[in-house]
């Protein structure tokens, strides 16, 4: 098998998630890099074609053209390593799994817009979505408190799974749109939790001592 | 504004050991940090080199180290290593605003300014500390009704309420003027199950305030 080719900008919070998690799993991405800001390559006409939604990551493998972070995780995983302990075997934390990666994917989405808006020049409305992006941290700091309680460490389970390593990016990001860690007890002790899965990797605006 | 008192900062289940974490008092930023030993600190959250928050920093055995350029500071608050110069003997004026810390009814509390006696309180079971943006006497109005009291005794900062789950200890932290943190402990052993129940009415009790529906 050759190495799948990412489309990828490194302050890109969707790029980094799947780099980093394509590091957790050890699978190895061919990177081509796309000068998304300032140059706006990715609405160049080439991108475009590969990708009319006009959005990175883009992941090629062959015929195949994947442009949700999501469903490039759920790939390269099922297709490479479907042993890797990242990916449970209990049905039931698996199930647990995908629906706080779809969170991930969808209500936590507002974090990356809101970063975008922060810092590369995207448009929107910064203070409405700061306060979507403080609601869905909120929801997971809610929830970690509760695992807590269980004696859970993640949001699926006992282990570290995808879905944390998705919900990683928009928190550790946060003071990027204006969202300090300080409000947030239970996401801090879990971000220090997913920093040791074997394979991590920061990105700019991500300490690598913590 | 003179800040003078012991304040809560954080429940102290949530600043595990190596660890550290801002908060604000009144507009007073403080860092609170967690030694390898287990010993909590208190600090102005400010390195002398350049300003940068020491709670941004990492603390590594008995010292923390801020994040921009790594100097090092001990327990004191002296600096002890500035890696950019390592065959330097760093000159005492090099040091962190330091206060005092004591842990009290599962909390660390930080003396500002004329601080007095340290806080004794029962001994208590973390719950979780709860993190609202609205003032803090709109948030404490509507406590004890989030968790089945008539009402609460206040205690300078801490607010004890008779609650359908016993006595509950509320460490109160004014963050500025639109903003707090409730620090939530109850007294003596508490189940998994009852510290949920608690953890859940209190989240309640910060949507309710925050949608302006609690009193």
């Amino acid at each position: 098998m050759t190495d799948p080719v990412l489309y990828n900008y490194d302050l890109d919070i969707d790029c980094y998630t799947v780099r980093m998690i394509a590091g957790c799993l050890g699978i190895a991405l061919e990177l081509r890099n796309v000068d998304m800001f300032p140059g706006n390559e990715h609405l160049s006409p080439e991108m475009l074609a590969l990708n009319p939604q006009g959005r990175l990551p883009v992941l090629v493998e062959d015929s195949l053209v994947l442009t949700q972070p999501l469903s490039i995780i759920l790939h390269l995983a099922e297709t490479r390593c479907p042993e890797h302990p990242l990916l449970p075997t209990d049905p039931g934390i698996g199930a647990r799994m995908l629906d706080w990666m779809t969170f991930a994917a969808r209500e936590m989405g507002v974090a990356g817009a809101a970063r975008a808006t922060a810092m590369l020049g995207a448009p929107g409305d910064l203070d409405a979505l700061r306060a979507q992006a403080r609601r869905a941290l909120r929801l997971v700091d809610d929830h970690l408190t509760l695992q807590g309680f269980k004696g859970l460490g993640f949001v699926a389970g006992p282990e570290v799974t995808l879905a944390d390593l998705m919900l990683f990016p928009p928190f550790a990001l946060s003071r990027d749109f204006g969202i300090d860690h300080d409000a947030f007890p239970a996401l801090r002790n879990w971000a220090r939790r997913v920093r040791k899965t074997k394979g991590f990797s920061t990105m700019p605006g991500i300490p690598d001592y913590h | 504004m003179s800040i003078n008192g012991w304040f809560p900062l954080a429940l102290s289940d949530a600043i595990t050991a190596g660890s550290s974490a801002g908060a604000i008092v009144k507009g007073l930023e403080v860092v609170v940090w967690r030694d390898d030993a287990g010993n909590a600190h208190a600090w102005e959250d400010r390195c002398p080199h350049r300003g940068m928050k020491m709670s941004f920093g990492f603390v590594r055995g008995d010292h923390i180290a801020c994040l921009y350029h790594g100097w090092q500071y001990g327990v004191d608050g002296q600096c002890q290593k500035i890696p950019a110069h390592p065959e330097l003997d760093v000159p005492k004026s090099i040091c962190v605003n330091t206060y005092g810390a004591a842990e009290a009814g599962g909390m660390i509390w930080a003396a500002l300014g004329e601080a007095g006696d340290a806080p004794t309180l029962p001994d208590a079971t973390a719950v979780r500390s709860l993190y609202i943006e609205v003032p803090l006497n709109t948030a404490l109005a509507a406590l004890p009704s989030a968790v089945g009291a008539k009402g609460f005794t206040p205690e300078g900062p801490v607010a004890r309420l008779d609650s359908r789950w016993g006595m509950l200890l509320v460490g109160l932290q004014e963050i500025g003027e639109t903003s707090c943190a409730l620090h939530i402990a109850v007294a003596g052993r508490a189940t998994p199950e009852t510290c949920a129940q608690i953890a859940m009415a209190a989240a309640r009790l910060r949507d309710d305030v925050e949608a302006g529906v609690a009193a």
